[in-house]
């Protein structure tokens, strides 16, 4: 998997949890990048939650509706 | 500034929709906290561990009169959250400040105008990348890209190209309209 390939998949919301200590995981794609890939990472990650918030009726990115999913269970 | 904590009393008494809303708003200005972290930890799973920590903690906060005292906590907590993270990938690069730049929080305001840019945007996309990005935007952050390009019956590599592609080619009609989303 190439860097661009690395960064879409760990832009997106979805995590592993610990299924002992229930802590959220992260992403072995973000494991894949160097320091660059990293960055660049977090600059397309603010700019698809953006994206993803304006595409929702309730405003909610992602990252939200990962959350609300996992505090209802 | 809007203060989120006239949403606190809901959030305390376990309403997650009036958490979804606080969310709404915070997120923006938490996660441009995490971007020193950028490179130390992988800001995305710190920013939804550091959420459920605040809805844990809600409860117990007790708002003191300045202001968005949940959203200053949630500042703490994603800070504190993340140099944990460091230290157990041993990555550890920040020097520890307990002090929180007033000025960083900040509440997210919907910009109705740029919403439907983006939908206008959105609905102008090829068939395949818009189908694709709607699967990932529908299955929200709940299931593996793996799977997702299962049901798509695509490869994995070729459903992420499509949702990159997808991604530019909005950043790019935007532009055009002006508009910029750029992380700044």
């Amino acid at each position: 998997m190439n860097d661009d390939q690395l960064t879409e998949l760990a832009s997106g919301a979805f995590r592993e949890r610990d299924r002992r200590t229930g802590r959220i995981l992260p992403s072995p794609a973000w494991h894949d990048l160097d320091a660059d890939g990293r960055q660049a990472l977090y600059e397309h990650t603010v700019v698809s939650r953006t994206l993803e918030a304006a595409l929702d009726p309730d405003g909610r990115s992602s990252t939200v509706r990962a959350v609300l999913a996992r505090i209802r269970g | 500034m809007t203060d989120l904590d006239e949403l606190l009393p809901a959030i305390a008494a376990g309403d997650a929709e009036a958490f979804g809303r606080w969310m709404v708003a915070a997120e923006p200005s938490l996660r441009r906290s995490l971007r020193r972290f950028a490179t130390q930890v992988d800001t995305e799973a710190v920013l939804q561990e550091a959420m459920l920590r605040v809805w844990q903690v809600a409860p117990r906060v007790r708002v003191d009169g300045q202001g968005n005292s949940l959203l200053r906590l949630a500042h703490t907590i994603a800070r504190n959250t993340a140099l944990d993270e460091a230290r157990r990938a041993s990555t550890v690069r920040e020097s520890a400040s307990d002090e929180l730049d007033p000025a960083a929080v900040t509440v997210s305001d919907p910009d109705p105008f740029l919403r439907e840019l983006i939908a206008a945007c959105f609905e102008a996309l090829p068939p395949t990348p818009r189908k694709l990005l709607q699967l990932r935007l529908e299955a929200a952050g709940g299931v593996h890209d793996k799977v997702l390009a299962r049901r798509a019956k695509k490869k994995l590599n070729t459903f992420l190209q499509n949702i990159t592609r997808a991604k530019k080619l909005l950043g790019a009609c935007l532009q055009r309209k002006g508009v910029s989303l750029e992380a700044t």
